[in-house]
């Protein structure tokens, strides 16, 4: 691994008062295991790597009157044990058990699952300097591209890996921010940008900007949510497509219903054309697929991932089903 | 006369290594000196954050306590096999891909291919060679041979430590929790139903202990 | 340097494996053995394995570990480029950089593969050596390449060599194939794809060189010793005398590491230059680039039936790629394991510009049996017959592909009798995909022929010792099958001992010739050799004993530590006793060593091995993912020596092929050359969540002329049915076969489209 050097601050506040003048300089690390397997292949080369693991009291599961704040450092294993994550917001629930394997979810932070970067082989290899890289093309584009989106992408075809975000989208988490221009919570949704925004980027954190806090709002009365991930192996695998839905729901009918796509485009992908199908409709399984097939006509699959809005279909028709 | 033998041998071998160990000449051989420069700090208006190049680590592994100084893209791993010389714990992907680095860190098992070394600092590692006391083996370790838990037997430190950790906290887990638990580890020869039987087996032999 | 100088090239190395590991014709031996009337204690039974406690105490020194002093740390420069002319390099730069000690330039000329060698270094840690390698200029024209079988076979496609990208190489008649399909009720043809897999052994592969003047050590992670003393000394034009190869343990190869490999030369030439050890350990990244692969398939099945299930004609067309390499021999299972009067088969290499193929755990076996037992069981199908009924009924009894010798033993019929019962056969749809709803159920079965016997030369040495000691040394090497176990049981079996009471050696040039650990050679190659030592040891203890018992040596039976009088049990002296008698009497105060040697069969008979898998799978189709619920898998491996460890190799089988039928792909990729999934993340191995519950099963039968235990090999029989057996059963659960691996859900709910037509 190339060599780098370790900071290790104390406060957030050192963090965002880091003066940013060359790319890549800084980067910051929370459990570590994407940005070192980066660092490891060279597709990054940091000079300084910002331990953010040494500033105190980041890791936390808190209930409060407005909702749950969850600390970016938390790990996902804490969050796939939490019993109040796990009876009140099963899709967070089922998101951070889904993730890697159990080595993985003891080193992973909740924060460090927002932000990773894409496991696209064009963008992980060496090798390879795509559009995201610097370079001039998207090799994904008329290359082998069975794991890459139908959605959204353009510039790139990268799909968002992360399982926590689709589920906390879902659940209409914001985050908060802390950067040298003050301190802001957004909603989670707006923290994702599309390649044609910025293609060397997922998201709208700058270098020496922290992604502090999740927060969640308080369950509805009869809100329920799942968290639903397909993949090719048994386990241990990126979403092939994943689903999160979260609802109110009562007699067959959802009264309201959000519904986000993982795995299928650069940034979470969240279908209101088919929450609107779907709401204050009597739930089956044709009505679902319909509402997606509709949600998904836009998509536009590339030669080797057509199946995946097969896919799509199904996975969502029975994630919804199974909060009825 | 295979002792003779052994004196004669130039090389330097894990046995000799590990003789050495036992008189604490290790720490002395292997920790060079912190040097000012290998601490610096990035000035903010929010006050100095502390740089390292070089970092003085206490850990505490196998229940033995060493403090060495390390470089910051060095990995556990890397100090483990290559300053501490426990090479029980394996390389197999380096990429956190395979298991087969698995050690307990705080008695939670992690990837030490991609876990930093100065991060460790201050915390109880265990690997394969703490298990077992001199006199008996682990109730695991001792399952993995009588089930034939192994083939090559490349991967198995990594799985005897993932099963450890389950069964430290789960004293009985159903066969599903038991691949749970043990899906981070690959294991090439494909003798997963054997390992899952070995679980069963020491948990069995551990709850009645 | 030029490659062909030391390396086999993929053809030769291919050739080779044939002669080496797989049809090996013997001397007759003056002797014929007769195994069938020994009774064993030990033999056969479950013994754990000797160096069980140094594995799972993380003692076990694997070529990883080995850590010499003053040694350095080698890395190597691989091309980019898939296809390049190497115009100019300078490795100079790299002396400025403190603590390199060593840099060679390996490379000149063209380059074919993306992954290919091309300069090394030595230096004192990795991080130096791989910084550099950064420091060496290497200027490149780059040149058209054609990384996939579909871009070789385009017309004006880039050359990959001087020859054809198309080639045949292989072709074989008997009968009369148009006769055939003329005779047939039936006749059908489909094509079946394969992908390429990688080996991806746990220990990735490595070597530890070391010089002492004109001496050469050398830790290698290898299946062959031997094999790879024999490659430096052609490398490096050096006597064998010279060079001593060392593997105490090694972490898997599966073909990967039958011989002498690049880097273990350049591991030896930096050492010279340095004048000190070197250790170059690859990447996973390398694994996938370089030390081989399973050459992928294309392969189309004509094949004629009568209504009652007997086969007419079969004819294969195989295009097979193994990258610069020539592929796999795949028509094997059509020629040999059905009995069939019109057989015709055509071979033809793709080349493609990646890394060569390496055999590759029952090389085109695997591939062949995927389609041959695909194809029975549509055909099977056609003709509304049960699929086993259709193999029973043309159960061979001879090997047709090899003139028509008679088996020495064969036992499928009883695999196909048990294995049916465990899995519950009658379960089976009667017609596929007569099931309903949105995850279906079905079984399936195929079968497997593989060869397994041992290599005529192998030596072995039984040596006691005056102190009552006893060890047991073969020049072979435990590749994870329990080798050394087997070494200690038995001697142990032989001389009345325990297996902890002998100290098993193996792993070193300096011991006892023995070939390379592949083919499922092994067993049948050191098991004859070490009993030949072990019996000529119990002769002389037999000869000392009846002395002592004032008996004839022929009336002395060992057994449980004692030797006793046939004719009068009482009269009996332990082990430890006789020999401590002996040493007092000074007649026996040196050690005794009694070399045995597995000399050879009798002709006249093809010595194979069989066996049979069921598969009971569960399809959602709606998204095509394939769950295998159960894989009971029976082999006919003639006399069983260690029931624990021969499970365990089932089991491996089983679960390797679970992941070739379901994951396992190396994908190329046509822009950038390189090999798109050189990782665990994009090249999916099975986990402990997707294995069946297996079964493993073994007959219960004695070879009665193979060797003097009656034992064939079993590495590679239990990796070839699962694969064909997992298709055929998600066929029976959906009404379609998927006629290509790894069923992956895209391909799952492909194939359920074509059903749609159909």
């Amino acid at each position: 691994m190339t060599n780098f050097k370790i900071a290790e601050p104390q406060t957030i506040d050192q963090v965002t008062s880091l003066t940013i003048d060359k790319k890549d300089k800084y980067k910051l690390m929370a459990g570590g295991t994407d940005l070192l397997a980066e660092i490891k292949d060279e597709i990054i080369e940091p000079e300084v790597v910002v331990d953010l693991k040494s500033i105190p009291d980041l890791s936390y599961i808190k209930k409060e009157k407005n909702g749950v704040r969850i600390g970016a450092l938390t790990s996902l294993a804490r969050l796939a044990e939490d019993t109040l994550i796990k009876n009140e917001y099963p899709a967070l629930h089922e998101a951070a058990n889904s993730v890697a394997s159990p080595q993985l979810r003891n080193m992973g932070t909740a924060g460090g699952n927002l932000c990773q970067r894409p496991r696209c082989w064009y963008y992980r290899d060496p090798q390879v300097k795509c559009r995201k890289k610097g370079g001039g093309r998207c090799f994904a584009f008329r290359g082998k591209n069975k794991y890459h989106a139908i959605l959204g992408g353009g510039l790139c075809y990268i799909v968002h890996p992360s399982d926590l975000a689709p589920a906390l989208i879902a659940l209409d988490a914001e985050i908060s921010i802390n950067s040298p221009k003050g301190n802001t919570t957004i909603p989670l949704t707006n923290f994702y940008t599309l390649p044609k925004i910025n293609v060397r980027k997922e998201n709208i954190l700058a270098p020496n900007e922290v992604l502090r806090e999740i927060k969640i709002p308080l369950i509805k009365k009869e809100e329920k949510s799942t968290y639903s991930k397909f993949i090719e192996r048994g386990t241990w695998d990126f979403a092939i497509v994943s689903a999160a839905v979260k609802g109110t729901v009562s007699g067959g009918i959802f009264r309201d219903i959000t519904i986000v796509l993982g795995g299928v485009a650069p940034v979470p992908w969240r279908l209101t054309k088919a929450e609107n199908i779907i709401k204050g409709k009597k739930i089956t399984e044709d009505l679902v697929r319909k509402a997606t097939r509709e949600a998904l006509k836009e998509a536009k699959p590339l030669e080797e991932n057509g199946y995946k809005k097969e896919l799509a279909e199904i996975v969502l028709y029975r994630a919804v089903l199974s909060l009825l | 006369m295979e002792k003779t033998k052994k004196k004669k041998r130039k090389t330097f071998t894990r046995r000799d290594f590990l003789k050495g160990f036992g008189g604490g000449a290790l720490s002395a051989a292997v920790v060079p000196q912190l040097l000012a420069h290998d601490i610096d700090s990035l000035r903010t208006k929010k006050g100095n954050i502390p740089l390292f190049s070089k970092k003085q680590i206490s850990l505490t592994v196998n229940e033995k306590k060493f403090s060495l100084v390390v470089e910051p893209a060095e990995t556990l791993l890397h100090v483990l096999r290559e300053k501490l010389n426990l090479t029980g714990t394996k390389t197999m992907c380096a990429r956190g891909e395979c298991g087969g680095c698995t050690v307990l860190l705080d008695g939670n098992p992690v990837y030490s291919c991609l876990y930093l070394a100065v991060r460790a600092d201050g915390k109880k590692i265990t690997t394969i060679e703490g298990l077992a006391t001199k006199e008996k083996l682990h109730p695991v370790q001792q399952a993995f041979i009588e089930k034939d838990g192994y083939q090559c037997g490349f991967c198995t430190p990594g799985f005897i430590i993932s099963s450890v950790a389950l069964l430290n906290k789960n004293n009985n887990p159903t066969l599903e929790e038991t691949k749970n638990a043990l899906s981070g580890n690959l294991c090439r020869c494909g003798n997963y139903s054997r390992i899952h039987e070995a679980v069963a087996a020491a948990s069995k032999n551990m709850r009645r202990a | 340097m030029r490659k062909k100088e030391y390396f086999a090239d993929s053809e030769e190395a291919s050739l080779l494996y044939r002669e080496e590991f797989r049809d090996m014709k013997t001397e007759e031996p003056e002797v014929a053995p007769s195994p069938e009337k020994d009774k064993f204690e030990i033999i056969g039974k479950s013994t754990s394995r000797i160096d069980g406690e140094k594995i799972v105490t993380g003692r076990a020194p694997y070529t990883h570990d080995i850590k010499l002093r003053g040694m350095l740390y080698g890395k190597i420069l691989r091309s980019p480029h898939a296809c390049a002319e190497v115009i100019s390099m300078d490795i100079s730069q790299v002396q400025s950089l403190p603590g390199v000690k060593a840099a060679i330039q390996l490379k000149k000329g063209r380059v074919t593969y993306a992954g290919e060698q091309v300069a090394a270094v030595a230096a004192v840690d990795e991080k130096t050596a791989e910084q550099a390698l950064k420091l060496i200029k290497v200027e490149y024209k780059s040149l058209p390449f054609a990384v996939t079988e579909e871009k070789a076979m385009e017309e004006g496609a880039p050359q990959v060599r001087k020859r054809p990208n198309v080639q045949k190489f292989n072709e074989y008649t008997r009968g009369n194939i148009d006769k055939g399909f003329k005779e047939a009720d039936f006749v059908l043809e489909n094509t079946y794809k394969t992908a390429v897999e990688i080996h991806h052994p746990a220990e990735t592969h490595g070597s530890v060189a070391k010089w002492e003047g004109e001496r050469l050590t050398v830790w290698d992670s290898t299946q062959a010793i031997f094999g790879v003393r024999d490659g430096l000394a052609r490398a490096l034009k050096i006597p064998a005398s010279r060079i001593k190869v060392i593997k105490h343990y090694m972490g898997g190869g599966f073909g990967s590491k039958l011989g002498i490999n690049d880097y273990t030369v350049a591991a030896a030439m930096l050492a010279k230059q340095a004048n000190k050890p070197v250790k170059i350990i690859l990447s996973r990244r390398e694994n996938s680039l370089c030390v081989g692969n399973r050459p992928s398939s294309l392969q189309t099945i004509k094949g004629g039936v009568k209504k009652d299930g007997t086969l007419t004609a079969l004819y294969l067309k195989n295009y097979t790629s193994g990258g610069i390499g020539r592929g796999d021999y795949c028509s094997e299972p059509v020629v040999d394991l059905y009995k069939c009067p019109n057989v015709q088969v055509e071979e033809h290499s793709v080349f493609t510009n990646t890394g060569a193929s390496r055999p590759t755990r029952a090389p085109g076996h695997v591939q062949g049996t995927f389609a041959l037992e695909g194809f029975l069981e549509e055909l099977a199908n056609k003709i509304n017959l049960d699929p086993l009924e259709l193999r029973k009924k043309n159960y061979s009894t001879k090997n047709q592909g090899d003139k028509e010798t008679p088996y020495s033993s064969k036992g499928l019929n009883k695999c196909y009798q048990l294995g049916a019962e465990k899995i519950g056969w009658k379960r089976r749809n009667k017609r596929p995909g007569e099931g309903n709803g949105k995850v279906r159920r079905g079984l399936g079965v195929a079968s497997q022929i593989w060869w397994g016997v041992g290599r005529a030369g192998t030596q072995a040495d039984v040596k006691l010792h005056p102190d009552g000691s006893v060890e047991a040394i073969c020049g072979t090497q435990d590749i994870g099958c329990g080798t050394r176990t087997y070494m200690a049981t038995i001697t142990a079996e032989t001389l009345g001992l325990r297996p902890k009471d002998v100290t098993v050696k193996i792993g070193n040039t300096e011991y006892p010739w023995c070939g390379g650990s592949g083919g499922s050679t092994t067993t049948p190659s050191v098991a004859p050799a070490i009993r030949d030592a072990a019996l000529k040891a119990a002769d002389y203890l037999k000869k000392m004993a009846a002395e002592k018992l004032k008996a004839k040596p022929d009336e002395i039976n060992i057994t449980k530590g004692k030797f006793s009088n046939k004719n009068d049990p009482v009269q009996s002296i332990g082990y430890k006793k006789l020999i401590e008698e002996l040493r007092k009497e000074r007649k026996f105060r040196r050690e005794k060593v009694f070399h045995g040697e597995y000399v050879g069969r009798p002709s006249g008979f093809a010595y194979n091995t069989f066996g049979a898998h069921f598969a009971e799978v569960e399809v959602d189709v709606e998204t095509g993912k394939v769950k295998v619920l159960k894989v009971v898998g029976v082999h006919e491996i003639g006399r069983l020596i260690n029931k624990i460890t021969a499970e365990s190799q089932i089991i491996g089988g089983i679960t390797q092929g679970v992941s070739t039928a379901l994951f396992e792909e190396r994908i190329m990729d046509n822009t950038t050359g390189n090999v798109a999934n050189p990782n665990f993340r994009d090249y999916k191995i099975a986990t402990s969540l997707d294995i069946p519950e297996i079964t493993p099963l073994i007959v219960d039968t004695v070879d009665p002329r193979i060797n003097n235990l009656g034992a064939k090999g079993l590495g590679e029989p239990p990796r070839i049915p699962p694969a064909g057996a997992i298709a055929n059963a998600v066929y029976n659960a959906i009404g379609v076969h998927v006629r290509e691996i790894p069923m992956t859900p895209d391909k799952v709910l492909q194939a359920l489209k074509r059903k749609e037509v159909d």
